[in-house]
C-alpha cells in the first residue's frame, strides 16, 4: 500500500527539551490509526509538525502521491492540500449557526476575492445537510454553535473537518468529556470517515481506542515505542513499563 | 437560490431610508434652502458627523467583525483629508494669484504664477518651493485618486508587515498607535511638505465656486450622506456572506480558520486596507467641512475615541457603530462647545468643557460593564424585528 503521509527522522526541541526525538510514522490512504502515550510523549507536537504549526529541527514530512514536503508550506496551504485537524478543545465559531460553520468549511476556493463573491449553491446546501445528517446535527442547522452541548460541538468540529474533504484527518482526544453514548456516536463517525480517508486519533482513553479497533502507535518521549494491534502493544513489556504499568 | 441581499438584511434598507429622510429634513430646514431653522454651521456639524459615522463603520468592520483593534484609523482619515486639502488649497491660491497678477501690465509667465502660489502656501514655513509630494496638486482627478491610494498603500504596507509577523491583540493595537503617532509627529515638522503644525486651511472654500457657504454646506452634507449610505451598504454586503463568516471566525478563533485552509493574513490585510480606504474617503469629505486640517487631528487619542464610539454604539453591528459615532460626537460637540449649562454644586461648579471627558470615560466603563453590546444592543430587545436608527 502506498503511503499518504511519511514522517521520517523528525526531531524538535523546545528550549533544550526534546519533544520529538527521531520520530518516524507512516500512514496509508484509507486507514484508521490511534496514537496513545503518556502526557508529554509528543502527541500534540506531532500534530503541530504535520499541520505546519511547528517546524521540526530535522527530518522529513512527505505527503501524497507526488511526495511533496509539508515542511515548506504554511498551515493554510497544508490544510488546503488535504490535512484536517481537530483540536482537543472543541473549536467551532460559536456566534455562527451550525449551517454557517459547515458552509465556511466546505471545500471551495479559499482566496478572499472568491469568498467575497461566493453565495451558497443548492449543491453546497445539500452537502451541508448531508454532513449534518452524518454528525447527527441535522435538526440543529439554524442554531448557534455556541448553544450546542459539548459533545455536539465536538461533532460539529468533526463535521467541519469532513466538509473540507481532507485526505488525512488528525483528531486530538475527540472523546474527552463525552458521555458513553456520545462516545459510541463519535466512534461511529470516525470509523465511517476512515473508510475513505486516513484518520489519526490521539487518545488517552484505552476503552475508546479499543472500540476503534485499529492499529495503534505508542509514543514515548518523542519517539515510537511500539506499533501494532491494541492487544499486541499492550502485551509489549516496554509499553507496560512506561505507560500501562503506572 | 437564496433570497436577495436586501431581503436577508432588512436593517440595511431601514438604515438607508432613515439616512435619506434625515438628509431631506435637514436640507429643507437649512438656511441654504431659505427656511433657516438650522444654521449653516450646524449643517456642517451634521455633515461632519456623517463622515465620522462612516469611519465608525470602517472601525466596526475591522474591530467589531474581524476583532482587530486598530487604534490608528484616524491616520488614514487624516491622510484622506490632506490629499483633498492639497488640491483645494493649491487651486484656490492659484485663482487668487492669477487674479492679482492679471492687474500687472505684462501677463505673468507660468513660472511666475507657480512661484507666487508657492510663496503664498509655504510662506508660513519659510519656504516657497513646492515639495515633491505636491506634484499632482494641480489635478483634482489625481488628488482624488490619491485620497484612496495613499492611505490604501500605507495600510497595505503596514498591514503586510504586522499581519505577516502574526502580531495580534493588544500588540497590534500598540503598533497602530505608534503608526499614527509617528505620522502625526512627521507632519508636525515644517519640512514635511504639508505646512507643519499650520496644516492646510481655507478648505471650506471650493475653488471657482461662487455659491455661498449656505449652499456649499448642503452639497457636502449630501455627499457625506451618500458616502455613508454607500459605505454602509458595502460593509453590510461584505459581512453578509462567507467573507463575513471567515472574518468573524478570525475574531473568535484564528487558529481554526487557519487550519480550515484560509490564509488568515490575506483576509486581515484585505479588510485592513479596505477599511483604511473607507476611513480616507470619510476624511476627504470631513475636512472641507471643517475648513482646516493639521497634524493634531491624527494624534493617537483620535483613534482611541473612535474605538470608544464604536464600543458605546455596539460592536459587530454596523448600525451600532453609526449610532455610537453620531451620538457621542454630537454630544461631545454640545458639551465642549460651551452650550451645556454648568452644573452648580454649591462650593464647586461643574464646567462641562472640563468634565465632559470624565463623563465620557465613565459612560465607557459603564457600557463595557453593564451593556457590552452597546446602545445598538437595545434593538435586540425588540422582539423578532431588528431596526436601524440614524
Amino acid at each position: 500500500m502506498s503511503m499518504l503521509l511519511e514522517v521520517s527522522g523528525v526531531s524538535v526541541s523546545f528550549d533544550g527539551f526534546k519533544a520529538i526525538n527521531n520520530l518516524s510514522f507512516n500512514i496509508g490512504s484509507s486507514e484508521l490509526r490511534a496514537i496513545i502515550g503518556p502526557n508529554g510523549a509528543g502527541k500534540t507536537t506531532f500534530m503541530d509538525i504535520v499541520t505546519g504549526k511547528t517546524r521540526p529541527d530535522e527530518g522529513r514530512v512527505i505527503w501524497g502521491e507526488k511526495s511533496v514536503s509539508l515542511l515548506k508550506m504554511s498551515e493554510a496551504q497544508i490544510a488546503q492540500s488535504g490535512v484536517g485537524r481537530k483540536f482537543q478543545k472543541p473549536t467551532v465559531f460559536e456566534d455562527q449557526t451550525v449551517q454557517e460553520n459547515l458552509l465556511v468549511s466546505l471545500k471551495n476556493p479559499r482566496g478572499w476575492l472568491s469568498v467575497l463573491t461566493y453565495r451558497p449553491t443548492a449543491e453546497d446546501l445539500g452537502r451541508v445537510d448531508a454532513l449534518a445528517e452524518e454528525i447527527g446535527l441535522n435538526d440543529q442547522l439554524t442554531r448557534l454553535a455556541g448553544e450546542l452541548s459539548h459533545g455536539q460541538k465536538q461533532w460539529l468540529e468533526i463535521g467541519m473537518l469532513l466538509a473540507q474533504e481532507p485526505r488525512l484527518l488528525l483528531v486530538d482526544e475527540p472523546a474527552a468529556g463525552m458521555t458513553v453514548t456520545e462516545r459510541q456516536h463519535t466512534t461511529d463517525i470516525l470509523v465511517e470517515a476512515a473508510k475513505t480517508r486516513a484518520v489519526v486519533v490521539v487518545e488517552h482513553d484505552m476503552e475508546f481506542v479499543r472500540r476503534l479497533n485499529c492499529k495503534v502507535t505508542v509514543l514515548h518521549e518523542g519517539s515510537v515505542l511500539a506499533e501494532g494491534s491494541l492487544d499486541h502493544v499492550t502485551a509489549n513489556q516496554d509499553v507496560i513499563d512506561v505507560y500501562l504499568g503506572r | 437560490m437564496q433570497r436577495s441581499f436586501i431581503a436577508r438584511n432588512p436593517s440595511v434598507l431601514i438604515f438607508l431610508a432613515l439616512l435619506a429622510l434625515f438628509t431631506l429634513v435637514v436640507t429643507v430646514l437649512s438656511e441654504g434652502a431659505g427656511a433657516g431653522f438650522i444654521s449653516t454651521s450646524f449643517i456642517k456639524t451634521l455633515g461632519k458627523t456623517l463622515c465620522l459615522c462612516l469611519i465608525a463603520v470602517a472601525m466596526d468592520l475591522i474591530w467589531g467583525f474581524a476583532g482587530i483593534l486598530s487604534l490608528g484609523h484616524f491616520a488614514f482619515f487624516g491622510l484622506g483629508g490632506y490629499m483633498i486639502g492639497m488640491w483645494l488649497m493649491y487651486e484656490r491660491t492659484r485663482l487668487i494669484v492669477v487674479e492679482s497678477l492679471s492687474q500687472t501690465e505684462l501677463p505673468p509667465t507660468d513660472a511666475e504664477v507657480i512661484d507666487a502660489i508657492g510663496t503664498q502656501i509655504f510662506g508660513v514655513v519659510g519656504s516657497s518651493d513646492f515639495p515633491l509630494i505636491w506634484a499632482f496638486a494641480d489635478s483634482l482627478v489625481l488628488q482624488l485618486a490619491l485620497v484612496v491610494l495613499v492611505p490604501g498603500v500605507l495600510a497595505l504596507i503596514f498591514g503586510w508587515l504586522a499581519f505577516r509577523s502574526r502580531v495580534t491583540g493588544v500588540y497590534l493595537s500598540i503598533l497602530t498607535q505608534a503608526m499614527t503617532l509617528a505620522l502625526a509627529l512627521y507632519l508636525f515638522q515644517n519640512d514635511s511638505g504639508l505646512r507643519g503644525n499650520n496644516g492646510l486651511s481655507g478648505l471650506q472654500n471650493l475653488p471657482g465656486v461662487t455659491a455661498s457657504q449656505d449652499i456649499v454646506s448642503l452639497w457636502f452634507l449630501w455627499a457625506s450622506a451618500f458616502a455613508l449610505g454607500a459605505g454602509y451598504f458595502l460593509a453590510a454586503w461584505v459581512v453578509s456572506g462567507k467573507f463575513g463568516s471567515v472574518i468573524r471566525g478570525i475574531r473568535d478563533n484564528e487558529a481554526r480558520v487557519r487550519f480550515l485552509g484560509y490564509s488568515v493574513e490575506a483576509y486581515k490585510l484585505a479588510l485592513f486596507t479596505l477599511t483604511a480606504c473607507l476611513a480616507a474617503i470619510a476624511g476627504a469629505l470631513y475636512y472641507p467641512q471643517a475648513g482646516i486640517i493639521n497634524p493634531a487631528e491624527i494624534a493617537p487619542i483620535a483613534s482611541i475615541y473612535l474605538a470608544v464610539w464604536v464600543a458605546i454604539g455596539g460592536r459587530g453591528r454596523l448600525y451600532g457603530a453609526v449610532i455610537g459615532a453620531a451620538f457621542v460626537s454630537l454630544l461631545s460637540t454640545w458639551f465642549t462647545g460651551g452650550q451645556a449649562p454648568d452644573l452648580p454644586l454649591g462650593s464647586y461648579t461643574v464646567k462641562w468643557v472640563d468634565w465632559w471627558l470624565v463623563l465620557l470615560g465613565v459612560s465607557f466603563v459603564l457600557v463595557t460593564l453593564f451593556a457590552p453590546k452597546g446602545i445598538g444592543g437595545l434593538f435586540d430587545l425588540i422582539p423578532t424585528k431588528k431596526g436601524a436608527e440614524e
